[in-house]
């Protein structure tokens, strides 16, 4: 492979890599993440909006980081402080995403339609194409090391491992998820942002949708470690960037082209899920499960 | 002040020594008017629709004769839901259950003998649906029986490969010939049609349809061994497993009879409602597996319920068509997924507010 074809793949590595380290840091504190794909599909609509009307980048980054990170917010809260089903407050955050993003995306749409503008994306230069490698990376590696050699990250594992041993320590497990949802869905924002701003510059109803989930089974088949997320992540960027050259020299259809992801992505879930790579990188003993703690009335 | 007030609060959640009277029925309504009050707040902040025509729409809807098409396509997959949720089995797959539907009956009806055979053609159609509904559900089954794979993802990334598969053929091998030059395939014949009742959306064959699957789901849940397997893996797996009983195939048993129902969904989408396939069908598709999870979770998972949280949803539904946004409805279903996931803890516990030491 020479270095042109990695530079090509370069926003789609940085998309995926970027929102699946945000997912598997969040669920490394015990929350389980379903609303992935709807606040992906969300920061994408959010960077698109913001890139029409300013022209900046960098101001559609941050906006789709800042409204992302209020929903991690919000799905750490609600699954912590109450008692109630990570899967279905997951879903129906998936679902606002939606609907939201189409809302938002919608009339900057036609702003652009009606003005044209363009040229928000970030530079194709190789320089930018190697750092859209390197910054992602270097996020990871900071991570990795927040998780295994910071109090922080002590506590966030524990959060994720035994909530209740974790707050009989002393331990704010409620304050340890909302950090890690504010981290975790920065950088999914980031990546829905990467994915409008490095990748594909465009939107239309429903840009974004599915990638969430496969940023998901990346995570899921690395163990959600940060290093083994890049492996992850590269192979699923070369799938999806060569998919249909992939095919078309077999003469297969765009249609069965866009099937390969998905089902590239149950076969990463269940060949992890087969090997020793399961106990190996066991998923948090108490991912999804309900923290309820009885609190002192008097 | 007020607020200055509240800061000497604190809000905890507390075990409640009974169950709340009525929570069956006071839970999901009140989920229901505080999720479309949140989404009237959130259209009128964001869209500028005035809640008053957002609730008019709604109220108009309430009979809207289009309400009823939705009634039964949401009151069946609502049932197929209800099955596998039942069991603790997260079926998101509904989608793909029904295009596995949608595409053998497709195949029947367009490409085999039986097509033009009025009767048969469409018992074949349904059953076959079934089958292929169930065998696709089956596939994620197995995973979570015997692998321990999690049936959220599966289910979910396979109703994609089911849309893109769908999406082969039609803009493949399936190309109908008479389609004005869009990509689709050919109406199927009309023997293999379902009737429309005179004046009405709704066709015989799926209330039939409806009023049967009703039954049997009744029935398998509340009166034989598998329902009563299927209930105690939703709520005490352990016990199962200790009483010896095959907990892998009960596993695989709720999803398969889940897909079945969706499968027979797919069959009545194609033969009673849209008649041809379109293509791209991800981008067509009136996304009852979807919208089927918010009627099972607005049911309390309780299938004497099913019915009204269909209608209920049909409603929401119609009203976002009417509004013309498919935005809406995403909303909706997010906003009061979202109270009733909320609300449906004050059952068993309730909120108090305490004053900070």
């Amino acid at each position: 492979m020479d270095a042109s074809i990695l530079l090509e793949i370069a926003p789609v590595f940085m998309t995926y890599y970027l929102a699946a380290l945000g997912h598997g840091f969040f669920e490394k504190s015990g929350v389980l993440n379903l609303a992935i794909d709807g606040i992906f599909v969300l920061s994408v609509a959010v960077t698109f909006a913001v890139a029409v009307y300013t022209v900046n980048p960098w101001l559609a980054l941050t906006a789709a980081v800042v409204v992302s990170m209020l929903f991690g917010v919000l799905l750490a809260y609600l699954t912590t402080k109450f008692p109630i089903s990570h899967g279905a407050a997951g879903l129906s955050l998936m679902f606002l995403g939606y609907g939201l993003a189409a809302i938002v995306g919608r009339p900057a749409r036609e702003y652009q339609g009606s003005t044209g503008v363009s040229g928000f994306a970030f530079p194709e230069d190789p320089l930018t194409k190697t750092l859209m490698y390197a910054i992602p990376i270097i996020v990871g590696v900071i991570l990795l090391f927040i998780l295994n050699k910071t109090k922080l990250g002590v506590a966030i594992r524990a959060a994720g491992e035994n909530p209740y041993a974790a707050a009989a320590l002393g331990v704010d497990v409620l304050k340890i998820r909302l950090i890690a949802g504010i981290i975790g869905y920065s950088l999914i924002g980031a990546g829905g942002a990467s994915f409008v701003l490095a990748w594909l510059p465009l939107w239309s109803e429903g840009h974004g949708l599915n990638h969430g989930w496969l940023a998901f089974a990346i995570s899921l088949s690395a163990g959600r470690h940060p290093l083994l997320t890049i492996i992850s992540a590269g192979i699923f960027a070369g799938l999806v960037k060569y998919q249909y050259s992939l095919l078309a020299a077999y003469g297969l259809s765009t249609d069965v082209a866009k099937m390969i992801p998905f089902i590239a992505a149950i076969l990463a879930i269940v060949i992890f899920n087969v090997t020793p790579l399961k106990r190996k990188l066991a998923p948090p003993a108490s991912l999804g499960k309900i923290y309820f703690k009885e609190e002192k009335t008097v | 002040m007020v607020l200055l007030n509240l800061l000497k609060y604190r809000l905890i959640i507390v075990k409640r020594v009974k169950p709340i009277p009525y929570g069956g029925v006071i839970i999901p309504i009140v989920s229901l008017i505080t999720g479309i009050l949140l989404s009237a707040i959130i259209l009128w902040v964001l869209v500028a629709i005035p809640p008053l025509e957002l609730f008019s729409s709604i109220a108009h809807s309430v009979l809207s004769p289009v309400v009823l098409k939705s009634f039964i396509m949401l009151s069946l997959i609502g049932l197929a839901l209800v099955i596998s949720f039942r069991g603790a089995v997260w079926n998101i797959g509904g989608e793909g259950q029904i295009m596995m539907g949608v595409l053998v009956s497709t195949y029947i009806a367009l490409f085999t003998a039986l097509g033009t055979m009025p009767i048969v053609s469409k018992i074949v159609m349904v059953i076959l649906a079934a089958i292929a509904g169930a065998l696709w559900a089956a596939i994620a089954g197995i995973l979570r029986a015997y692998l321990g794979v999690d049936e959220v993802p599966i289910t979910l990334l396979m109703n994609y490969i089911a849309y893109y598969i769908i999406d082969t053929l039609v803009n493949g091998p399936w190309k109908g010939k008479h389609t004005w030059g869009y990509i689709r395939t050919d109406e199927i014949p009309r023997a293999s049609r379902f009737i429309t009742i005179p004046g009405t959306t709704i066709t015989v064959e799926a209330v039939i349809l409806l009023i049967v699957v009703y039954i049997a789901a009744w029935y398998i849940l509340n009166y034989t061994s598998l329902g009563l397997r299927i209930r105690i893996l939703g709520s005490n797996p352990d016990l199962l497993k200790s009483a010896g009983i095959n907990v892998p195939i009960t596993i695989i048993l709720a999803l398969t009879i889940s897909g079945a129902i969706a499968g027979i969904v797919g069959a009545i989408y194609l033969a009673g409602i849209i008649h041809r396939i379109p293509y791209p069908i991800e981008a067509q598709t009136a996304n009852y597996g979807y919208t089927g999870i918010l009627v099972a979770w607005l049911s309390m998972l309780d299938l004497r319920a099913v019915p009204i949280a269909a209608y209920i949803v049909g409603i929401l539904e119609a009203s976002s068509i009417r509004l013309a946004r498919a935005a809406v409805m995403y909303i909706f279903m997010g906003t009061v997924l979202l109270t009733y996931t909320v609300t449906r803890i004050f059952s068993e516990y309730t909120i108090k507010f305490v004053k900070k030491m």
